[in-house]
């Protein structure tokens, strides 16, 4: 008798879990209902067609099982779609918005929150957002330290890596000061990409990281510090740097796909990337030699996250959901990392994955290119979105005459 | 004629062998802003005969062809009258006016074989056998039989102009204009186009008016002189 | 002769025109009303677009005074000046060095037997799309390119390609050159047209019994009466040359890029209060090329004062004219270096790896043919479909308002719609990335982008001048006494139009619907503006795949690009041949 008194509010908790996990299920049964029949028009960048077929791929997946139809517009810049979103709103357009889902960054990411150019928080809509690894990889959950508030899901991890062709290198660059003399011995075999391109952005931020007497500067707001004196450094390293670079500082590569042909072409020596098995993809497609490998920067490297996000007038809203519920799948978490595929490190946690779910990861192999996630080393973190402005300001007005 | 009925042909057959219809020109005058091109005209040209119109160069000429034929530039304007047959042809549009032309150029159309330029003008209610009959007596009477199938390019200018005009008079018109027709032939050739011509015109009995500055080309003496008006080029 | 279905159709349309402008006024004089409508309203509604964020009116993003805000923060940025520079660098050279070359192939090449080779290459020369041929011209040039790679290691002793800015340089003059390469193929045809209009070998030959050299007479007779016929196709390169952004991003220097790469990076800012510097930008780039097209004219002028009195100092011989041979090799150069770039584009596509300093990929591969065959269909198929429909209606148009412009000129009636025409040269004029903002506004607000009408509708803008400009001269030409005797023989001048006039001119009307057609495939922004993401053409795909990495699919996506307007253009040669092949006088 008493047994049963206690187990009562066990079982009415119970049960409690349990409907309001039915809820959340019956939340998402709804969602899925709604989203058959639907097409989900993806905007996202399309210069990299190993991408455009997984991304072809999860679209036939999600048509086959959930009677979705993705579409994916190809951009050469995610700006182009910002800017339709905006014309879009401006023009009252509330709803049947021409864009259901994008792959964003956080410099995209913060303005579009901040002008209410996305959808009100929806990630946790999602069964799959809990096996995001929101502990460790705190970018899925800060955007360029921007709080994400369920308004993008989490798609990918990125890590600024070096790529280099080991049969011309026997010793690659530990750090900024050895990619100098690097650059200094191999003149014109270095360069970076033109900021305001986030890569080359990426680029400016990590070598300000490493130079800057006082890192800690760079969390808090740019207008909180001083500027001039925690940039000088970074100044005086490109003003050296120049020179001996590329072209000799006076054109830059447009982006990082720019820099990998160039690297294939054997005009650069190094090149970057964020995507820590793209040496290996490259090496599959056959773009890019056998001979390239991966390096990082022995004080770390920074790292971020990028995702997709449901602009606020969207016309195939669980469409969309459920697209990007599939795309955190472990089962397309895992193709996207395949180098022979894609290469992208996953967002999720494989302590929150079955045996089963695990093993599709573990089963990859990895590729001769790709670093273990030991030797990638520390992940730095991004510096407050505010500096990103301020640095690419900085640098067009010292370097671009 | 090739939106004409069946009534209409055979309308328009009967009077050919009926009554022959005369040109009529009644005091014609072309005004161009204000001054006349030449003075006055009034002339009567019967079934079959042909009119020459002389006159020093850029005294209207080729103007008073066009007026006639209704093809004024509507900067001129017109006072007088144009009679065909008992029609006053003033205000009605040069598509029915019946009235060919010939031109110094043969104009023949360069993507269409001797047929389909000769069958161009013939009515849509002819069947194909009709006009194939037409146009080869035609040609016969022209001394081009077998050249029906012939490319344009490959004529001789006497031949050309010989097609030129069995395509106009096979359009049956009721009159016809001519201006300069054999400039641009030889001397010899001149001679027997200008036959042919005249030969034709007497046959199909329709009035004609010549425009040309050679009096070689008049037949007959039957020639008007063209006077200057007040205008100054 | 029976009635087509074509002719059945205008002959309803026309007694529909009749029944509301009454018998005896011209059905015609919509036509130039209807054009001008069709493309004037979307360019002053873009312009303003465009120009109201230029003065900090942008009210989505909160702006909503009118300021000089943004004209004062781009003055003062730091890319302006040198942006300009290479702007004005590139642009006026370009056209210049065009407009040179053209006129020096035509005067010392002209009748030869090597002219009629060349005039049977631009169609093919024309047909490459701008971004395909930069491209593939890229790596020709490149330090690790083609050229170099043919002597290395063997003459040049390269193991690595050198450091040597032979494309992005800072000056442009790669930009220049690339530009050059596309320019002087278009500038011939104008050329080639407008030549069919004058008496050529009377001149030449009355010039030359009289004791003067041919390439004298050419620049004392012919070109004086050439160059006003060519005074707007050398404007619309003029403004081209300033306004370009594909070939730009492919080729041209990257610090600072050219102002119309700046204004479009403005545009994409992922800070929205970018796009107020952008308009800006764009209205001082709309600034910057009106005044060079006063500029232009002001010079064309003084020039004719100034070489009046050399015209008749009588003097017979220069040894400029002896300089034929250069000219053959420019001619040369322009027609061998685009079919490398082809070359070289068919080599990638076919490439498995091909690395510094092979001259030819050491693996072959069809795998991005096969892989990428199936997908590009939809695209190609879209374009063709947008391309066609655009060139037609703008045919359709263009014949109205010639035929129009006709019938007042008999008239002698100094129509305003006469002179108005002259607006549909308004698109050739005004840089794409100056009213294609506001257009993306205005289509939104109207609800209408996205969709087939308005996407064929904004092609329609761009591709009409170009139809016009190709087709005027010789439609002009025509020798309006065919349709006289034709209206005479057959009582209809509708007949009569669709018969024999239209029949006659199959072969310009036919050649400029190629060129139009291809004018629209060349459209990347305003398909992108436009179409709102649910069109994807050729040229998007391939756009948007330049940006990436691989030659090897970009190539293949470059080449399927190039063949829909060589397809329109072969049409368009070998179809009037097909037909007409058995009239000798057709063939001209």
């Amino acid at each position: 008798m008493l047994k049963t008194i206690f187990l009562l509010p066990v079982f009415i908790f119970c049960s409690f879990l349990f409907s309001a996990d039915q809820a959340q299920s019956s939340d998402w049964e709804k969602i899925m209902q709604k989203a058959r029949g639907q097409t989900v028009y993806f905007n996202g960048w399309g210069g990299s067609d190993p991408i455009n077929d997984y991304i072809r791929w999860a679209g036939d997946q999600v048509k086959k099982r959930y009677q979705v139809e993705v579409k994916h517009v190809k951009v050469s810049d995610i700006g182009e779609v910002v800017s339709r979103i905006l014309a879009e709103k401006s023009g009252g357009r509330e709803h049947g918005g021409s864009v259901d889902l994008m792959w964003i960054n956080g410099e995209n990411f913060s303005t579009m929150k901040r002008n209410n150019l996305l959808q009100p928080p929806y990630s946790q809509l999602l069964p799959h957002l809990s096996l995001v690894d929101t502990e460790n990889k705190k970018s899925t959950l800060y955007d360029f330290t921007v709080p994400v508030d369920n308004m993008e899901v989490p798609w990918g991890m990125a890590q600024l890596v070096f790529l280099y062709d080991k049969e011309h290198i026997k010793t690659h660059p530990k750090n900024m000061g050895e990619l100098l003399s690097f650059a200094e011995t191999h003149p014109g075999r270095v360069s970076y990409p033109l900021p305001p391109n986030f890569h080359g952005t990426t680029f400016l931020k990590q070598a300000l990281i490493e130079l800057t007497p006082d890192r800690k500067q760079l969390s808090r707001p740019v207008s909180e510090s001083d500027f001039d004196l925690v940039t000088t450094p970074l100044w005086d390293y490109l003003d050296k740097l120049h020179p001996h670079m590329w072209r000799k500082g006076t054109s830059f590569p447009a982006n990082g796909s720019e820099m990998k042909q160039l690297l294939n072409d054997g005009e650069l020596f190094i090149a970057l990337s964020f995507n820590p098995a793209e040496a290996s993809n490259g090496i599959a497609t056959g773009e890019l030699p056998e001979s390239i490998r991966t390096y990082v920067h022995d004080s770390g490297t920074i790292g971020n996250s990028h995702f997709v996000a449901i602009p606020f007038n969207a016309s195939a809203r669980e469409g969309a959901l459920v697209f990007a519920n599939f795309l955190l799948s472990p089962e397309a978490q895992a193709r996207k990392s395949d180098p022979a595929i894609w290469g992208d490190p996953t967002v999720l946690s494989m302590d929150k994955l079955n045996r089963e779910e695990k093993n599709m990861f573990q089963s990859i192999p990895q590729g001769v290119a790709t670093l273990s996630p030991e030797a990638l080393g520390t992940v730095l973190l991004e510096p407050h979105a505010s500096w990103v402005e301020a640095l690419e300001k900085g640098w067009l007005k010292r370097y671009s005459r | 004629m090739a939106s004409g009925s069946v009534v209409q042909e055979q309308a328009v057959n009967e009077k050919l062998t009926d009554e022959t219809m005369s040109l009529i020109l009644d005091s014609l005058q072309i005004n161009l802003g204000g001054s006349e091109l030449f003075s006055p005209v009034s002339l009567t040209v019967e079934a079959g005969q042909i009119l020459t119109v002389m006159g020093p160069s850029g005294c209207g000429k080729s103007t008073l062809l066009a007026s006639i034929c209704g093809n004024l530039d509507p900067g001129f304007s017109l006072s007088g009258t144009i009679q065909l047959g008992d029609r006053i042809l003033n205000n009605i549009p040069m598509e029915q006016r019946r009235i060919g032309i010939l031109f110094q150029d043969d104009l023949l159309f360069p993507h269409l074989d001797v047929f389909g330029n000769m069958a161009f003008g013939l009515p849509s209610i002819l069947t194909m056998e009709q006009k194939r009959e037409r146009i080869n007596s035609a040609l016969a009477m022209a001394g081009l039989s077998g050249f029906e199938r012939r490319d344009i390019g490959t004529l001789s200018g006497g031949q050309k102009a010989r097609v030129s005009l069995l395509r106009s008079l096979l359009a049956e018109p009721e009159a016809i204009l001519l201006d300069e027709p054999f400039s641009k032939l030889d001397k010899q050739l001149r001679q027997n186009i200008r036959e042919f011509v005249f030969q034709q015109i007497t046959k199909l009995a329709i009035p004609a008016l010549l425009v040309t500055h050679d009096a070689d080309d008049a037949p007959e003496g039957n020639i008007l002189e063209l006077k200057n008006g007040n205008y100054h080029a | 002769m029976g009635r087509g279905i074509g002719e059945r159709l205008a002959q309803k349309i026309q007694s529909l025109t009749f029944l509301m402008v009454g018998q005896n006024r011209n059905p015609l004089q919509f036509f130039p009303y209807l054009t001008i409508a069709a493309f004037l309203a979307p360019i002053i509604l873009g312009l303003v677009g465009t120009w109201l964020p230029a003065f900090g009116y942008l009210p989505i993003i909160g702006a909503d005074d009118f300021t000089l805000q943004s004209y004062r923060e781009l003055l003062a940025h730091p890319s302006l000046p040198g942006a300009l520079r290479s702007t004005l660098i590139s642009g006026l050279s370009a056209t210049l060095i065009s407009l040179f070359l053209s006129l020096w192939i035509t005067a010392h090449l002209y009748g030869t037997a090597f002219w009629s080779f060349i005039q049977r290459t631009l169609a093919p020369l024309l047909a490459i799309p701008h971004a395909a041929f930069a491209l593939g011209l890229t790596f020709l040039i490149a330090p690790s390119g083609w050229l170099i790679r043919l002597f290395s290691p063997g003459l040049t002793g390269f193991v690595f390609p050198p450091d040597w800015a032979t494309t992005r340089d800072p000056l442009a003059i790669s930009l220049t050159i690339t530009m050059i390469f596309k320019e002087v193929p278009f500038l011939l045809l104008m050329t080639i047209g407008a030549l069919n209009q004058l008496d050529i070998k009377r001149t030449v030959w009355v010039g030359r019994s009289l004791g003067f050299q041919k390439f004298k007479v050419w620049m004392r007779l012919v070109i004086p009466q050439l160059y006003p016929m060519l005074r707007l196709p050398v404007l619309a390169v003029l403004a081209y040359s300033l306004s370009v952004v594909d070939l730009a991003l492919i080729i041209g220097p990257s610090l600072p890029p050219p102002l119309a790469v700046l204004i479009d990076r403005w545009f994409n800012d992922p800070d929205l209060s970018m796009r107020l510097i952008g308009a800006a930008g764009a209205t001082l780039l709309f600034i910057v090329i009106t005044f060079f097209i006063g500029v232009f004219i002001v010079v064309e002028h003084v020039v004719a004062m100034l070489t009046r009195p050399r015209l008749l100092n009588g003097l017979r011989h220069s040894w400029w004219g002896q300089m034929k041979s250069t000219a053959t090799l420019a001619a040369v150069t322009v027609i061998t270096t685009t079919g490398l770039s082809l070359f070289l584009l068919s080599l990638w596509s076919v490439a498995k790896n091909w690395r510094f300093p092979d001259a030819l990929p050491r693996h072959l591969s069809l795998f991005y043919w096969t892989k990428s065959l199936p997908l590009i269909v939809e695209p190609f198929l879209t374009a063709a479909a947008v391309g066609l429909s655009s060139a037609v209606i703008a045919i359709i148009l263009v014949l109205g308002c010639l035929e129009n412009e006709l019938h007042l000129s008999r008239s002698k009636i100094d129509s305003i719609s006469q002179k108005s025409i002259l607006i549909i040269y308004l698109p050739l004029l005004i840089p794409q990335i100056g009213f294609l903002f506001g257009i993306q506004t205005i289509v939104t607000n109207l609800h209408i982008e996205g969709s087939w009408f308005s996407l064929i509708w904004v092609h329609l803008v761009f591709v009409l001048p170009y139809i016009f400009l190709t087709l005027a001269t010789t439609y002009r030409n025509y020798d309006q006494r065919y349709v006289q005797v034709a209206t005479i023989l057959s009582g209809s001048s509708l007949h009569s139009f669709f018969r024999v006039k239209v029949v006659m001119l199959t072969k310009p009307i036919l050649f400029s619907l190629a060129v139009g057609f291809a004018v629209s495939i060349a459209q990347y922004l305003p398909t992108l503006y436009v179409g709102a993401g649910r069109f994807a053409t050729i040229t998007t795909e391939t756009v948007s795949l330049a940006s990436g990495s691989d030659r090897r699919v970009i190539a293949v996506y470059a080449l399927c690009q190039f063949l829909l307007p060589f397809l329109v253009y072969s049409l368009a040669i070998w179809l009037p041949a097909l037909l007409f092949r058995n009239r000798q006088l057709m063939k001209n």
